[in-house]
């Protein structure tokens, strides 16, 4: 996939921007706070229509308007898709159109797949299981058609059997108010485990290769599924153990008030060498197998949806030695998709050819393009006429 | 400019029915003024007249105006069929079928401790009490395919089957006419849960 053209209107830092990229690696230099991840920022919004960065649309407009406009040019495959994301803050009202026509918020979620990597991916392995686990619901609900419909149910089940926990507190058992709920959460919830399994196993050998490659062959990558159902696997036997365990932990349960067993407690492990990356690997690891995920998950794409996402890369060269640079420099080189690339320190072209990169220099809120020709792509389309939800603003 | 207020008390009412907004409960206002005094007069006497007059039936939970309702009184009824149903509206859709001809149970709600209701609340146990003194052979259990409509199903099941009464669950799955490659993931797994033998 890629994005051909893209057009900025009041977003964050940016009053009016057109730019027109190349098909292969775009290259933004600049200072920080000039504007350089508000960029990706934009390209983001406009493929998944939310930010990485906020919940709230008001804060992406520019800080002395009152709407924002975003109209890229995509191309998936041999087709084109102009798109257009239109926020209006008096009203909160918030519009997409896919050329010319408008689509509901929900249907366009997941149709243009971004990857964007940032240094807070770094937390992913600093910190606790929470942002592991929102990893893995992510991802599971991009990658597999069931997952985002069982999580939902699943949650659901466990707030009402938490109430039936809390409302017989210290009180009798009644076996059958608690066994359609306990059911229900074993059922949904060891189909959970086992979609995160093997979604975990495919996204490490993934990530593996990429992971080696960025450390000259040298070390090994794995990630370990640590549920709270002792000794879960794909198996059948998955579903007894969690029942089994989920029945001897009932005293405890009534004690507390809550559950104490399933999916909503779990988490993985990221191990170098056999060595938790947590406690032991240095920062320069981490921040490579924090990468490693996200190239892992890009691969992942690929194979699932049979679609190259674009990369988003935030602030990432600086983090690397020249070294693990020029082996993640080769990996967007020879991956199919189109790469955006932050960095404010000097950037090295190490060997990239004439036509496969872009360079674009970022300064207060006015980015220019510089040095290396636009490749435009094959077929690059043709500006259709199609009703445009721009609004007029007066320059 | 504002309005008269008769007519804003007359707006605000309106507002009030459900998915009924300011324009739309304006609009209903207007039809109303521009309508002669009798037909405004029947549609009020309609509306006090049904709150009056309709309750729901002690025995199956059902809509009605007399006691036990019709369909509960009906002996050409299979009175060894109970379908359990969540509203009382979902009555009325079964009913148009035609297909069905046993009693019902309706249970106002399903089983969700989140909203306070429980068995209790659902009148489960004159469901129980219905089936073991009416020897009713099958139970039909037509609750949403939803996580508290399921939790309900189960319930049921798991209380009603020890009484040697066949408990069913209503298949889910595709809308007729509609094609396999449009259906979605979820209604498909569903129908696929509830395929038979052929
Ligand atoms: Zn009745």
């Amino acid at each position: 996939m890629f994005l051909h053209k893209l057009k900025l209107l009041h977003f964050r830092n940016y009053e009016q921007q057109e730019l027109s990229f190349n098909a292969r690696i775009n290259i933004f230099k600049g200072n920080n706070g000039q504007g350089k991840t508000n960029l990706l920022e934009a390209i983001y919004y406009l493929a998944v229509s939310r930010s990485f960065r906020t919940n709230y649309d008001q804060e992406l407009v520019h800080w002395n308007k009152n709407d924002f406009f975003l109209k890229g040019n995509f191309q998936k495959g041999e087709d084109f898709y102009a798109v257009e994301s239109a926020y209006q803050g008096f009203s909160k009202k918030f519009k997409i159109k896919v050329n010319g026509a408008e689509v509901k918020r929900s249907d366009f979620i997941y149709q243009f797949p971004v990857v964007v990597f940032s240094p807070d991916d770094l937390l992913l392995i600093k910190e606790g299981p929470a942002g592991r686990r929102r990893f893995l619901n992510l991802e599971g609900s991009r990658l597999i058609p069931s997952y985002y419909r069982k999580l939902k149910d699943y949650q659901k089940v466990l707030q009402q059997r938490n109430r039936l926990l809390k409302e017989k507190r210290s009180n009798f058992f009644n076996r059958d108010l608690f066994e359609p709920w306990d059911r229900a959460l074993v059922s949904l919830g060891s189909s959970i485990i086992k979609q995160r399994i093997s979604l975990l196993k495919n996204l490490e050998a993934q990530a593996q290769v990429f992971f080696e490659q960025l450390s000259g062959y040298k070390e090994q990558l794995s990630l370990n599924y640590v549920s709270s159902v002792t000794m879960a696997d794909l198996s059948e036997k998955t579903e007894e153990l969690f029942w089994d365990q989920l029945n001897q932990g009932r005293g405890e349960e009534l004690k507390r008030g809550y559950t104490l067993i399933g999916p909503h407690l779990d988490d993985f492990l990221i191990l170098i060498n056999n060595y938790e990356a947590k406690k032991y690997a240095s920062q320069g690891q981490q921040r490579a197998a924090a990468l490693a995920l996200k190239m892992g998950e890009v691969n992942l794409f690929c194979q699932a949806r049979r679609e190259s996402p674009i990369v988003l890369l935030d602030d990432v060269f600086s983090e690397f030695d020249p070294e693990r640079r020029l082996q993640l420099l080769n990996f967007l080189r020879q991956r199919e998709g189109q790469s955006f690339i932050t960095t404010a320190a000097p950037f090295d072209k190490q060997g990239l050819q004439e036509g496969e990169f872009a360079i674009f220099s970022v300064y207060k809120g006015k980015i220019n393009h510089e040095g290396a020709r636009v490749n435009p792509g094959k077929n690059a389309p043709a500006e259709k006429n199609v009703a445009s939800i721009q609004p007029k603003f007066d320059h | 400019m504002s309005y008269p207020q008769t007519l804003e008390k007359l707006v605000e009412s309106l507002c009030r029915f459900p998915g009924i907004g300011p324009k739309t409960a304006q609009r209903l206002a207007f039809f109303l003024l521009a309508r002669p005094r009798e037909e405004v007069v029947s549609i009020a006497r309609a509306m006090v007249e049904a709150k009056d007059k309709l309750f729901f039936c002690s025995n199956c939970g059902c809509l009605t105006e007399i006691e036990p309702c019709a369909l509960c009184r009906d002996s050409r009824r299979d009175r060894g069929l109970i379908c359990v149903v969540q509203e009382p509206r979902d009555v009325l859709v079964l009913e148009r079928t035609g297909q069905y001809h046993g009693l019902y149970h309706v249970l106002h709600g399903a089983l969700s401790p989140l909203d306070g209701l429980g068995p209790e609340e659902l009148r489960l146990p004159h469901l129980f009490s219905r089936i073991k003194e009416n020897n009713v052979r099958e139970v039909i259990i037509a609750t949403n395919p939803n996580v508290e409509g399921d939790a309900t199903a189960a319930f049921i099941a798991r209380l009603v089957k020890p009484l040697g009464v066949t408990v069913t669950r209503i298949a889910f799955g595709l809308p007729v006419g509609g094609d396999l490659e449009y259906a979605d993931d979820l209604t498909l797994s569903r129908a696929l849960e509830g395929r038979r033998e052929m």
